[in-house]
């Protein structure tokens, strides 16, 4: 496989389940720590299921890099916007100038915080431990559009290509001196030679590559076969039902006032 | 159906012009070709090579926006008057870029490969047996595995022509399969594509190395001014005066034998010889008559 | 050969095979190579869409009219929920409803359009340049094949996104739907016709895009979507803004910018291109997108030779 996507090939029971079963399990947990209101819940899951989920599937050491590449910044930001400058903040612990820090500040950036904090952290361990292939056909098994599969996988395959064809583009104009430092009006007239190559082949190639795909009988028939078959055995589609359902209980529970 | 004697694909009076563009593309062109046979086209660049193996296979007028007159018919049904699904499953297409050629849709060359035959609901043990077929007779079994985009461009190419021959069209037409294959490949493809026509596939190849096609084809039309201005067996095609004229290149073996007679080392009134065969009789003869 | 048939081409975007200034077709960008005439999901696919397009706009005005006095109580209450599962569920109607009705060629683009919004606008994060330019190719695809194409161009964008780069993008697939949906409607109106007017349909979709976006921002990310926006949220609720206005705010402070930059960049290399290689999408034929083009007839081939 190619290394564009965040897939971490590795075997573990993680790895081995219907990538749709387990795209239901996130769903199911965005729904209920978005539902609930507690900043606890979220820490609650992200230390019982998730971090678990991730050294179960072996992406525990990708996890906490990406954490920190990606989410610890945002948490950094968080917290000095909505534990400083809170609107509604009434309980002042600390002052300095416009910044206030209050309880109220505080409490409304754990409750974002541990819910952003499950939710890229648990697309993160699906993503990591899925492979998108995989996750193509069982996703098209369970009735996704063959127009959608083909659209994320070949955008998916495109990328290093494209992305080796900037590079080069870009070298080439850094040889012939043209400034990718400077003021940001400088640097942005670098994108233009390289956006005008890159449009021009989209358009020119479009039609060998409807031709090529026609030429293949692509959407000829509504009911396609499949090569590969991704195992989907009765447990796993019974564990779905139970996750989705449990998930809209959570919410209803919160919606009529059960959990608050 | 056809009969016996019609041609399998019969082009009259065929004309295209592409939208906006100033003039014809194909002008009037008159095509037939026999089931069964190897055909090659060749011409100047932009002679219309690539129109016209896309006017065969029906995507022009179906898939394509432009002025088009004229009949074209593939085993006797007008391609233009069904849908192109219809003219998809008559004709099968190689394209030129094998990178466009790539459907994409799928990660490994192992599912690129079956992809045509899902998208017309063959069943699993028949796409299984089909693939490994065509893969053993393309020599693609270590690449079964990869991503098609990690391929060289000789192995997409080859990807490219499995991926359409594995779906077994009556006719097929090549546009430079070869263009970037080194000569094994090369011959692999020529070796495919005479199984296939000796099967009673019709294959048309649009190639500008006319050894190859001396070599392998049936019959080879030349495609100049939008018109098809010479058609016959190779070695009529290929000793033809108006070659070069027409912007094509005549074989090595010809240049080498013009040059020779030019010095008079071959007798002026003498046909130039085409392949490597005709020459060695070409000289053999020549110094036979001098000793 | 005067007993030759004369006919205009038929294209894949036009199921009936007519010249395009001719059919009578209101949604050719969405017609089906194969069987537009007759696909059963026809009515389905129109559901999605307009239920897609309601969800999210019912989100939006749930969130605007119902947040504040929630914030007063001192919580989030469900604008969290609302706003994550609202806006997904309605940009994934959209897109799936929409996915169905483009014909192959159309398609065909749109993996190129995805690729490009990436690779741009992860070159635009590497120079450091202010705005993000990470929906050119939505507007190219939206302004070529239409408002369909764009919608699902932008929303599968996100999707990739969050395969390889990180899941942070995805709550924001309903802003990338918007964006192309409008760069389609706005290439419809002729807006694409005078490079001056493009960038001023840029700005209009910057202004919806920041509004759509602000609830995300604020009720998900709590205005923490990078270092640089995150401090203009700060400084906006330090001057007594609520959350959702101040994410409102920053929202507009860079979205119009952005698209105004956009739009300008896409009309000015289509302006570039051939008009032949402009003209051959159907949409841009049968809308006039870049104006009237007097057609050109092509000229008579010469006589054949005997």
């Amino acid at each position: 496989m190619t290394t564009t996507t965040l897939y971490l090939e590795r075997t573990s029971a993680l790895h081995r389940l219907n990538p749709v079963t387990k795209l239901v399990a996130l769903l199911s947990i965005i729904l209920a720590v978005f539902a609930v209101p507690h900043w606890w819940i979220p820490l609650g899951i992200v230390a019982v299921v998730i971090v678990p989920a991730a050294v179960l599937g072996r992406v525990g050491g990708r996890l906490l890099r990406l954490f920190l590449i990606l989410l610890l910044p945002l948490l950094v930001v968080l917290f000095l916007i909505q534990g400083l400058f809170y609107p509604d903040g009434s309980t002042v612990l600390w002052e300095w100038g416009l910044a206030q820090l209050t309880t109220e500040g505080l409490l409304f950036a754990i409750t974002i915080g541990s819910r952003l904090t499950a939710l890229v952290l648990g697309s993160l361990v699906f993503v990591l431990t899925t492979d998108p292939a995989r996750l193509m056909s069982a996703l098209t098994q369970v009735g996704m559009s063959p127009k959608i599969a083909y659209v994320i996988s070949a955008s998916l395959q495109i990328i290093p290509a494209f992305q080796a064809r900037a590079q080069s583009i870009l070298l080439a104009q850094q040889a012939r001196g043209l400034a990718i430092v400077g003021s940001p009006l400088k640097r942005a007239r670098a994108l233009l030679p390289l956006l005008g190559p890159l449009i021009l082949g989209m358009i020119t190639d479009v039609d060998e590559r409807s031709t090529a795909m026609e030429a293949r009988a692509f959407g000829a028939t509504p009911k396609p076969t499949s090569l590969i078959i991704v195992p989907d055995p009765v447990g796993e589609r019974v564990a779905r039902w139970l996750m989705f359902l449990s998930a809209i209980a959570v919410v209803v529970l919160v919606v009529v006032g059960v959990i608050a | 159906m056809a009969n016996a004697n019609a041609p399998m694909i019969e082009l009259s009076g065929v004309g295209f012009a592409y939208e906006d563009a100033e003039r014809f593309t194909l002008a009037n062109l008159d095509l037939r070709i026999d089931a069964g046979t190897v055909t090659g086209i060749v011409g100047a660049s932009g002679a219309g090579k690539t129109t016209l193996a896309k006017t065969i296979a029906g995507f022009i007028p179906l898939n394509e926006g432009g002025t088009y007159r004229g009949a074209a018919s593939v085993a006797g049904r007008v391609l233009a008057e069904g849908t192109l699904s219809e003219a998809a499953a008559a004709v099968g297409l190689v394209t030129q870029n094998p990178f466009n050629q790539i459907s994409g849709a799928r990660f490994t060359v192992r599912e690129e490969l079956a992809f045509g035959l899902e998208n017309r609901s063959v069943p699993r043990d028949e796409m299984e047996r089909r693939v490994d077929e065509v893969a053993a007779r393309l020599r693609l079994e270590p690449l079964l595995d990869r991503s098609p985009y990690a391929l060289s461009g000789g192995q997409m190419q080859l990807v490219a022509i499995a991926s359409m021959v594995i779906m077994q069209p009556p006719v097929l037409v090549m546009d430079e399969p070869t263009s970037q294959l080194d000569p094994a490949g090369t011959r692999l493809v020529y070796d495919v594509l005479s199984t296939l026509s000796d099967g009673g596939t019709t294959v048309v190849i649009i190639e500008h190395k006319t050894e190859l096609l001396h070599e392998h084809c049936d019959s080879i039309a030349v495609l100049a001014g939008g018109l098809i201005v010479q058609h016959g067996t190779p070695g009529a095609v290929l000793a033809d005066d108006r070659l070069t004229s027409w912007g094509v290149g005549e074989t090595r073996v010809t240049t080498a034998a013009r040059l020779a007679r030019e010095r008079g080392l071959l007798p002026v009134e003498r046909a130039l010889p085409i392949g490597v065969d005709d020459a060695v009789e070409a000289f053999s003869t020549q110094t036979g008559a001098a000793s | 050969m005067s007993g030759s048939r004369e006919a205009h081409a038929r294209h894949p975007f036009h199921p009936r095979g007519m010249a395009p200034h001719v059919i009578e077709c209101k949604e050719a960008f969405m017609s089906s190579t194969t069987s537009a005439a007759v696909d059963p999901n026809r009515t389905r696919n129109r559901i999605f869409v307009g239920l897609g397009a309601a969800v999210i706009v019912a989100t939006y005005l749930y969130l605007i009219l119902a947040q504040p006095t929630e914030l007063a109580e001192g919580g989030l209450g469900t604008s969290a929920l609302i706003a994550l599962a609202g806006y997904l569920i309605g940009a994934a109607l959209i897109a799936v409803g929409a996915i169905h009705r483009l014909p192959t060629a159309t398609l065909s683009l749109i993996p190129i359009a995805i690729v490009i919004n990436i690779a741009v606008g992860q070159l635009a994060a590497t120079l450091g340049l202010p705005v993000y330019l990470d929906s050119i190719g939505t507007v190219l695809v939206g302004v070529l094949a239409g408002p369909a194409a764009g919608a699902v161009t932008g929303a599968l964008t996100n999707v990739i996104w969050g395969l390889t780069i990180g899941p942070i993008a995805l709550p924001f697939a309903v802003t990338a739907v918007v964006i192309g949906v409008l760069a389609g409607y706005a290439a419809r109106l002729g807006m694409f016709r005078r490079f001056y007017l493009a960038p001023v349909a840029g700005f209009v979709t910057g202004i919806v895009a920041a509004l759509v976006s602000a609830p995300i921002a604020a009720f998900i990310f709590g205005g923490a979507t990078s270092g640089g926006t995150g401090a203009l949220v700060a400084a906006f609720q330090a001057f007594g803004n609520s959350l959702l206005a101040s994410t409102t705010l920053q929202g507009l402070l860079s979205d119009p910018l952005d698209k105004t930059i956009t739009f300008t960049v896409v009309v000015l290399i289509l302006f570039a291109l051939p008009g032949r290689l402009r003209s051959r999408f159907p949409f841009v034929r049968q809308y006039n997108v870049f104006g009237k083009v007097t057609p050109v007839a092509p000229a008579e081939p010469a006589a054949p030779k005997a």
